[in-house]
């Protein structure tokens, strides 16, 4: 085998891949390269990343949940009116209720929990579709927002704003760049390496075939190369500035439900669930509670994603929350989910949502107004999945599940495998 | 020990990589950041890039101040960066592009607010970057960080819509009581308050004492607000309003406070669709449509604010503030936004009906030929 087959085959791994697998990541980069050269290198200048993952880490929290409620063949419609109904909540509760921010954090939650519940409980125990219990609820919550709201705008304390407009704090010596987004970088290398060490130690376990060494050597380093310089981009900015603490919850909140989704018989459930209901439930899936979890948990994350924007507008507005749910689901389906479920990743869809929010902010650097930028976003989404789709009806490898391909378990090695897409919603199930 | 080696020999390979990109990156935390704190006495280049960030463009006035910001700024040899909002995400928008301005490195960032409360975390950004934060006809409620305002005296604007109100009333039917009722305009939009205060600085006097009834019985700001200034939003309360007060016919309607024009266009479609005559109606921003109205007889009066004054004022500031100087202020006591009086420039406003129209659109190539 040619070395250079050997990286096609290993770099990001999967044995049936081609060129096509990583269309996404590369879409990804070909775009931010394309914005940096534009913009004379203000895409990747520190205060840049650092507001771009501000104003992209409450859409994610949202693409987290949107992204299982899809696989699992729903949809929700409801999200941006809960978020902007929780938000209102959480603020007047704050501002006149007096009570301290972290418990107006904790009623917020506590609030999405009893949506999810009320939404949940009409999916998964009536039986009405989703697209209606949440098209209701967009409704009913929007309308909530401003009989609460009174349509005004509700400002919380500078406490509060910090888990959407916050930062790391600052200490230790000076070494020109923010100490603690230091530490953050250094222990996300830590962990790229330790984790590569694992699977390598895991595949030889399995005696399943080792990708030979030098490739993971290559791969480690551009992931490592990539934190590094994400981490200084962050750690240089402004004085005060470093690594946003929404971008933390987000990364924290991506890790957890990556794990979940992956490799825990909880999560596998949601996508046996998407794939073929009946099969699920006959092999012993609890589909009722399967469904009531995925809608509850959306609710959840959505109050979670409009505290997150009330924290960083330093006040709750009626206009919190108008068409997230749209950003939400663009950011699914860029990422690779399947409309009919069953299909998707979570790191798909934070790829897919930073795909749409480097756009977005490549366009507004050049001075594109939201007319043409709105237009160009709606066209990239349509080729992004068009493309998936065709490359799917011509039975290739489909840009979907490619992502992150090197955490799965490789089953079969047979390249003659037919049709991948078909092939994971069998396997679903299996691995639950 | 050949996996050690081998090992050893990944992690240090990995490590090279990562310190050569460390020699790279570079670090923007220079002494010059610190420069923001000590004011804006210091001037700024001439070409200096200007950004200004305008809300969603629902009024032609929006749409006017956008061309004359990029010709005035550009005539005056700035660069200029003018965004609107997009029509349904608005807030978010808004607080994106201000951030995108701040990374272009815009010394002076003039805003037209969406949301008066929402944007405190993009202005403080915008401050600590260096950049002068002008708020442009709409207040920046709740931050410290707000260097000036300009805008028209919007009490002022509240008061001759009152009066104009009354006077169309009173030629109309010379004694009272008057019937009428009252819009106010988006409630997270600080201006309408402050209209309607001055509106009711005029008219409450006259309701307390009896002279003038409101038909609903919708006093209150919160019954009276229209959502984001949307037409559909005052046409769909004026036809509930119709049906439910005056289809009996045993009230009149005499006039309507409205707070703008396109808000008493859409009233005066829904009292004509009720079959109703058309009431005294009150506007403001004189759009063309509204003009055409008033000289048709059925809107009774809008203000003049004209928008070029207003765009040449902020220019001006913008211009004193490049030579390093103090732009001019004429009102440092009335505009608290919560946190800070903010230094404000307040142009007077005009009150036009049909008797003034044409004196009062003499200079407007657009408006002009329609008052003849």
């Amino acid at each position: 085998m040619s070395r250079f087959k050997d990286l096609q085959k290993n770099l990001f791994g999967g044995t049936t891949s081609n060129a096509r697998q990583f269309t996404m990541i590369f879409t990804l980069v070909a775009i931010i390269l394309l914005f940096q050269w534009l913009t004379d290198g203000l895409t990747l200048n520190s205060g840049n990343l650092i507001s771009l993952t501000q104003q992209y880490a409450y859409i994610s929290v949202l693409s987290i949940g949107m992204l299982m409620v899809i696989v699992a063949g729903h949809i929700d419609l409801s999200v941006g009116s809960i978020a902007a109904f929780v938000g209102i909540i959480v603020a007047k509760s704050i501002r006149d209720g007096g009570v301290p921010w972290w418990v107006g954090i904790l009623i917020g939650l506590g609030v999405g929990a009893v949506i999810g519940a009320w939404q949940g409980f009409w999916v998964a125990y009536i039986g009405v579709p989703a697209f209606i219990v949440t098209l209701a609820g967009m409704l009913i919550f929007r309308g909530g927002n401003q009989y609460i709201g009174n349509a005004e705008t509700v400002a919380v304390p500078k406490a509060f704003t910090q888990i959407g407009a916050g930062y790391l704090p600052e200490w230790g010596p000076n070494t020109g760049y923010n100490n603690s987004t230091l530490i953050l970088g250094l222990v996300a290398c830590l962990a790229v390496v330790w984790r590569e060490f694992q699977s390598r130690k895991t595949r030889r376990q399995m005696e399943a075939e080792q990708s030979p060494m030098w490739v993971s050597v290559l791969r480690m380093a551009i992931m490592v190369a990539v934190i590094v310089f994400a981490t200084l981009r962050f750690a240089g900015g402004r004085v005060g500035t470093s690594f946003p603490i929404s971008g933390c919850i987000l990364a924290v909140l991506v890790i957890a439900y990556s794990f979940y989704t992956r490799n825990t018989a909880g999560g596998r459930h949601i996508y046996a669930v998407g794939g073929n209901a009946r099969a699920a439930e006959l092999s012993g899936v609890k589909l009722r509670r399967v469904n009531f979890f995925v809608i509850m948990n959306m609710s959840i994350l959505a109050a979670l994603a409009g505290m997150i924007f009330v924290a960083r507008s330093g006040a709750s507005g009626p206009q919190d929350g108008l068409s997230w749910e749209l950003d939400a689901i663009a950011a699914v389906f860029i990422g690779g989910a399947a409309v009919a479920g069953g299909i998707g990743t979570v790191s798909g869809s934070i790829v897919g949502g930073l795909v749409m929010a480097v756009l977005k902010n490549g366009l507004q650097l050049l001075g594109i107004g939201t007319d043409r930028e709105q237009i160009i976003r709606g066209l990239f989404l349509l080729l992004a999945v068009a493309l998936d789709v065709y490359n799917k009806s011509q039975g290739r490898f489909s840009i979907i599940g490619s992502i992150m391909r090197p955490f799965r378990r490789q089953e079969n090695t047979d390249p003659a495998a037919p049709n991948q897409a078909g092939q994971e919603s069998i396997k679903a199930p299996v691995g639950g | 020990m050949r996996k050690f080696l081998t090992r050893s020999l990944a992690v240090s390979a990995v490590a090279l990589v990562a310190l050569s990109t460390a020699a790279c990156g570079s670090s923007d935390r220079d002494d010059s950041s610190t420069g923001a704190s000590g004011g804006a006495a210091k001037g700024f280049a001439k070409d200096a890039l200007i950004g200004v960030a305008l809300p969603s463009k629902t009024s032609e006035n929006w749409v006017l101040a956008g061309d004359l910001f990029t010709n005035g700024l550009k005539d005056a040899g700035f660069k200029s960066d003018v965004q609107y909002a997009g029509a349904s995400t608005t807030v978010a928008d808004q607080q994106s592009q201000i951030s995108s301005m701040v990374t272009k490195g815009a010394k002076v960032i003039v805003i037209g607010a969406t949301d008066a409360a929402q944007l405190g975390t993009q202005v403080k950004q915008a401050k600590d970057s260096g950049a002068i934060v002008i708020a442009y006809d709409r207040l920046i409620t709740g931050t410290a960080d707000l260097d000036y305002y300009v805008a028209f005296d919007n009490f002022k604007v509240g008061q001759l819509q009152g009066q104009a109100l009354l006077d169309g009333m009173k030629a109309k039917k010379p004694t009272g009581p008057w019937t009428i009722e009252l819009f106010s305009g988006s409630p997270d939009d600080n201006n309408a308050g402050v209209f309607f205060n001055g509106a009711m600085d005029v008219l409450k006097p006259l309701i307390d004492k009896g002279d003038l009834i409101v038909g609903s019985g919708q006093k209150d700001v919160k019954q009276t607000a229209i959502q984001g200034w949307k037409a559909e939003g005052a046409q769909s309360r004026m036809d509930t309003i119709m049906t439910s007060t005056y289809a009996k016919g045993d009230k009149t309607l005499d006039g309507v406070l409205s707070p703008n024009d396109t808000l008493a266009r859409a009233i005066i479609t829904s009292v004509k669709a009720a079959g109703k005559p058309v009431p005294v109606v009150t506007g403001q921003d004189s759009e063309v449509e509204s003009v055409k109205s008033i000289m048709a007889g059925e809107q009774y009066s809008t203000i003049n604010k004209d928008t070029r004054k207003l765009v040449a004022e902020t220019i001006n500031m913008v211009k004193a503030l490049q030579g390093g100087g103090e732009p001019t202020i004429n009102d440092t006591k009335s505009y608290n936004n919560g946190v800070k009086v903010v230094p404000s420039y307040l142009l007077p406003p005009v009150i036009v009906t049909k008797a003034n129209a044409a004196e009062a659109y003499a200079n407007d190539p657009k408006l002009s030929p329609l008052t003849k």
